[in-house]
């Protein structure tokens, strides 16, 4: 096969290393520090170009089993991290982002997947990639948020700091919800051409459903007067919930009533 | 906190008296549909439901705009119980997410609603509550109007509009499943939950079904430890003339692929149409047990399929998974009207007021099935519940526009 995951993971986990090695140890220089953003994004288009060819051999989007949506995720959560840095000139999270992408192609590496063109007739349709790319970029803001949310925790406890990155991890999560919210309704509108219900509480959907519920909560929560610290552990912890809908529901006892498991192959 | 200073139930009511009564509410619940025997919650039917969601509606916005300065209406429309229900409603749906719902056998755990929770007496009563609590606070963002509330109401009122015309409209749902035959009409339709039949006002004539499948793969079976061997770069050969595949030492080519085919006097296959025969593959092995061309097949409805025994090895065709499959019908109503259509799944096809989707086949005869399975639907309170996405939708937009604007501004 022309397409070789192992080659490109290892090559985006080096361009990643190198690069966050690079950036600590030249904090300083400006343009080492540039070489070292260089090589970090240089990580996840290595990523994205594999995504391109191996769409391209598979002749279907690659967004059918578990293993694919991870490499979807290991590709756009050090962007997050990036655009972080770049937008509100915080560095600290890229390295979380890194770190979370090198370790889901990791998975991927230990459990190689098989390599099938197949694609059933319900995902043929055109909301197949709206409804899963957005539900994907949804949960890499809220992992990054959550990833805030433990370093504020982390910076509260350890150096009895006041003052730190609430706002990070509130926009985070306000930007996540709303992709949540537009791939639930996207997920509705497409059941409804597929099955003919928009909802049916499959255990897929209750537990997107409960995911959204707890960011609903947060977003009340923080609009009220919720003390600092709580708010920081509610959305460290939601994350969790939402790691249940993306791949947890495929072993809970209801999952064999699912029309939504990932394959496993 | 404040709040712990505040004994409970005295004025101004917080988050300790609406988790206090959440708590109660869901007692009640669970209690009267304990009482009822497990009997879940009916919906009225068109027009009764939409009576009471009209009055319900309306007595929400008249409570909330002439009593907006009343605590307990404050309080019933505020944050606080909003939040405890918003929970609530995520435990009740934790429920129903951890266990199996509509199948059980324990007879508390039944009784109790607890393996149809969304519709049970506690989920309903929560989702009662909760639009009391969407509905005030909202009245209260409606009137007066103003500009910069836009996305708060676009999202509330959608989220309303939504939940409730999707709760109230369920009961209104028809869904019917209608098997044709090829060469036949069909109209009448099966309640698959009553298991009743009921007569259309529409009949269904299948012109003709057909299935198209992925490529048969080739896969090599190792009996002794029941699984398949897998090559080094994991994937499933997809069966083609020329195609190539490996396993630790045996090589296979594919020197001849009919895609349907039926064997003729001698015994070789020779391309037959698509409705007839099944895939054959003409294969050259090699390996350490030698050299050799064989016929391979995937076997169909007369034939066994034909594998090789490679060393206690077996190598096998497999049919592909149905790439796609298709009903053309024609839908005619009494007074006439007629609509020729290909139905396929997700590409579902409006008439008269039903929608009508491909929904199955006669698996055992896998692509040979001349039986299609229709599903017909017809829920008219669908476009309620859209214009309350879209309104969530519009609001999400807003939402996301302004957070990055705001975030821009304390950076």
């Amino acid at each position: 096969m022309i397409i070789d995951f192992t080659t490109a993971a290892y090559l985006s986990i080096a361009f990643w290393l190198s690069g966050s090695m690079l950036g600590i140890a030249a904090k300083s220089s400006p343009a080492i520090r540039k070489t070292a953003t260089a090589l970090n994004l240089g990580g996840s288009l290595i990523m994205i170009a594999f995504i391109a060819i191996y769409w391209q051999a598979l002749e279907r989007p690659p967004l059918r089993t578990l293993g694919e949506t991870r490499i979807w995720y290991a590709a756009l959560i050090p962007l997050v991290g990036l655009l972080v840095e770049y937008r509100w000139k915080i560095s600290w999270l890229k390295y979380y982002c890194m770190g979370l992408a090198a370790f889901f192609l990791t998975i991927n590496l230990l459990h190689p997947e098989v390599f099938d063109k197949a694609l059933m007739p319900a995902l043929q349709s055109p909301w197949f990639i709206p409804h899963v790319v957005v539900y994907l970029v949804g949960y890499v803001l809220l992992a990054a948020s959550s990833v805030a949310a433990w370093h504020n925790i982390f910076l509260s406890w350890r150096l009895k700091e006041e003052k730190s990155y609430d706002a990070l991890s509130h926009y985070l999560a306000l930007l996540g919800f709303v992709f949540l919210t537009f791939g639930l309704i996207f997920g509705a509108l497409w059941a409804k051409d597929a099955w003919g219900n928009y909802w049916s509480w499959d255990p897929k959907e209750t537990w997107a459903f409960i995911a959204w519920l707890i960011y609903l909560g947060y977003l009340h929560a923080i609009s009220h007067t919720v003390n600092r610290l709580k708010l920081q552990w509610y959305l460290a912890l939601a994350f969790f919930v939402l790691l249940v809908s993306w791949f947890g529901v495929n072993y809970l006892p209801t999952a064999a009533n699912s029309v939504h498991t990932y394959q496993q192959s | 906190m404040k709040a712990d200073r505040r004994k409970l139930f005295q004025s101004p009511w917080e988050f300790r008296e609406a988790a206090l009564i959440v708590i109660l509410l869901n007692a009640a619940g669970f209690a009267i549909q304990f009482a009822l025997g497990g009997s879940g919650i009916t919906m009225p039917v068109w027009p009764m439901n939409a009576i009471t969601l009209t009055i319900l509606g309306g007595l929400i916005l008249t409570t909330g705009l002439s009593y907006r300065n009343n605590r307990l209406v404050a309080w019933l429309g505020g944050i606080p119980l909003g939040l405890s229900l918003i929970l609530t409603l995520a435990a009740l749906s934790f429920i129903g997410g951890m266990v199996p719902q509509e199948s059980g056998s324990n007879p508390t755990a039944i009784r109790l609603g607890l393996h149809s929770i969304f519709s049970s007496w506690p989920f309903a009563l929560v989702v009662a509550l909760f639009l009391i609590n969407l509905g005030l606070s909202l009245s209260w963002k409606l009137v007066p109007f103003r500009l910069k509330n836009l996305q708060f109401i676009l999202f509330h009122a959608g989220f309303w509009i939504a939940l409730s015309c999707g709760i109230f409209g369920s009961s209104d749902l028809q869904r019917l499943v209608v098997p044709v035959e090829e060469g036949q009409a069909n109209s009448r339709g099966y309640i698959m939950k009553s298991r009743t039949a009921q007569e259309l006002p529409f009949s269904v004539y299948l012109h003709d079904f057909s299935i198209e499948e992925y490529p048969p793969q080739l896969m090599l079976y190792d009996p002794k430890n029941d699984r398949l061997v897998m090559n080094s770069s994991q994937a499933i050969p997809e069966v083609r003339t020329g195609a190539t595949a490996e396993w630790k030492g045996i090589g296979v080519k594919v020197i001849e692929f009919i895609p349907s085919g039926l064997p003729g006097k001698d015994g070789i296959p020779v391309p037959v149409e698509p409705a007839t025969g099944i895939p054959f593959a003409k294969v050259s092995i090699s390996g350490a047990a030698g050299e050799g061309e064989t016929w391979l097949s995937t076997g169909g409805p007369m034939l066994k399929p034909g594998a090789v025994d490679l060393d206690g090895l077996f190598l096998f065709m497999v049919p592909g998974s149905p790439k796609s499959f298709r009903s053309a019908v024609t839908l005619s109503d009494e007074n006439g009207n007629e609509t020729i259509a290909d139905l396929e799944v997700n590409k579902p096809v409006n008439f008269k007021g039903w929608k009508i989707y491909q929904m199955g086949y006669d698996e055992q005869s896998g692509k040979f099935s001349t039986l299609s399975l229709l599903e017909v639907i017809r829920d008219p309170w669908l476009p309620a519940v859209y214009l309350g996405f879209f309104m969530m939708l519009a609001a999400n937009t807003l939402f996301f526009w302004n957070g990055i604007k705001k975030s821009g501004a304390s950076s």
